[in-house]
């Protein structure tokens, strides 16, 4: 059985349109079938075609009449609440389609601004951006902001909470590679080797980290205990911002 | 979101189903499954076609082409089916309709697929760059205080560059004169800069930039 994906119209070649009727007609009953048993209830399916004079009909003549009786006897309103046409279901299928596509395209938008995001944090410049480029970064940047923040607030509370000091403040640079930043077991032990980092770093990083990684005791201008730095923050940015933002 | 791992096409025994639950999601979902063939069925193959089913509640669903009641007259009285000339007018029109409606529903088809393509092309991406171990693309529940907030002080420099740039673009006067929303449709492309971008409406987009001009984008 092929599984070539097959064109939603109707099939000009009368043989290949018989046999694709047989095909799934028998399909479509054992379908019904299913249905009736798996849940317990009734179910009838009619089908005239130009290749039978009489209709095929699933369960049976007699059942399906007896189904169809019971069907008219219904108040009208009930007969036609659910009932759908050709035209109302796919109509209703394209809307469905739509939905899905606009939540695609959402969905993707949002991975390919965090891209944007992280290169821009790491020095790539905004000036190639469009208005709306700008927008959804902003967007974005500020969503993440706010899980930072709720992350920062929840950790000072459980902090404060602690009788054990933190002792997170002053990290050495290699430990901030290893990333055993901050407090607590709960967090992932990374433990990839600076080696390994540094040979990644060689291949794809930018410069400045390059240099930091090959002169790790160099504090590079700042004061205090280095850490592995973003371009950006803690009031070095004007430092930063000649090299990447000309 | 990370699409959640289901169970999978599993085989299922032919009988009852116990759980109340899942028989009513079955039914649901097996009934939108059989209605749907049978829309295929029509459309490839031009013949009519009624199925009615009973809900486990009592009410009744029905599909039928060219309608269900057409159909169910005819079989109850077992008349012929009617050929006039009026008739098949009609029925060339609703050929003609249901021709454009399966042609608009291939359509979007085709672009939902074309979509999902990139996004499995971008987390592919996704995952090559976190492979590269940068501290501040790991998921925030793994970092530490410290941590946090020096990536707190650079997304917060980060935001002020793009608002200013914002502002600068738009000083300019270089507000794109595109429409802001014309869905995008075309599939892939390679840069950020000439991808169209797509529709926000205020459900899903409810932050407004506010540049000092009085007036948000959307």
């Amino acid at each position: 059985m092929t599984r070539k994906k097959v064109k939603l119209a109707f099939i000009t070649n009368d043989s290949a349109r018989k046999a694709t009727f047989k095909k799934r007609k028998k399909g479509l009953m054992k379908k019904v079938n299913e249905l009736s048993t798996l849940c317990g209830i009734d179910a009838c399916a009619i089908i005239y075609s130009p290749y039978e004079s009489q209709p095929d009909v699933w369960p049976d003549t007699g059942g399906a009449q007896r189904m169809l009786t019971q069907f008219k006897r219904m108040p009208e309103m009930e007969q036609s609440k659910k009932m759908v046409n050709q035209e109302g279901f796919t109509r209703r299928r394209i809307v469905k389609a739509t939905e899905q596509l606009k939540k695609q395209c959402k969905d993707n938008r949002e991975k390919e601004m965090t891209e944007v995001m992280y290169q821009c944090l790491t020095g790539r410049g905004l000036q190639n951006l469009v208005m709306a480029d700008l927008h959804d970064l902003g967007w974005l940047i500020d969503q993440k902001l706010k899980d930072i923040h709720k992350k920062i607030e929840s950790l000072k509370k459980s902090n404060s909470s602690q009788a054990v000091a933190p002792g997170g403040s002053s990290k050495s640079a290699s430990e901030m590679v290893k990333n055993e930043g901050g407090q607590g077991p709960t967090l992932e032990q990374e433990q990839k080797p600076v080696m390994d980092l540094a040979v990644d770093a060689m291949q794809s990083g930018p410069q400045w980290f390059i240099d930091w990684v090959n002169n790790p005791n160099e504090h590079m201008g700042f004061g205090g205990d280095d850490q592995m730095m973003l371009p950006f923050g803690d009031g070095h940015s004007a430092m930063w911002s000649s090299t990447f933002f000309p | 979101m990370a699409k959640k791992p289901s169970m999978g096409r599993q085989k299922i025994k032919i009988a009852k189903i116990e759980v109340k639950n899942h028989l009513q999601v079955t039914f649901s979902k097996r009934r939108t499954g059989l209605f749907k063939k049978a829309s295929e069925l029509c459309t490839l193959c031009g013949v009519e076609i009624a199925i009615i089913v009973f809900s486990p509640a009592g009410k009744v669903f029905s599909f039928g082409h060219p309608n269900v009641d057409s159909i169910v007259a005819q079989f109850l009285s077992r008349n012929p089916p009617p050929n006039s000339a009026t008739h098949q007018l009609i029925e060339a029109h609703r050929s003609a309709t249901l021709r454009d409606l399966n042609s608009q529903f291939t359509q979007v088809q085709n672009e939902l697929e074309g979509e999902k393509k990139r996004g499995e092309t971008l987390d592919n991406m996704r995952k090559i760059a976190s492979e590269r171990k940068y501290w501040w693309e790991k998921p925030i529940d793994e970092l530490g205080l410290n941590e946090l907030e020096q990536l707190r002080d650079s997304m917060e420099e980060l935001k002020k560059n793009t608002k200013n740039q914002t502002n600068k673009l738009f000083v300019e006067g270089n507000v794109n004169p595109s429409p802001f929303f014309v869905p995008n449709g075309s599939g892939m492309v390679d840069s950020v800069e000439t991808k169209p971008y797509q529709i926000h409406d205020s459900s899903t987009n409810p932050h407004v930039h506010n540049f000092g001009y009085g007036r948000g984008f959307f």
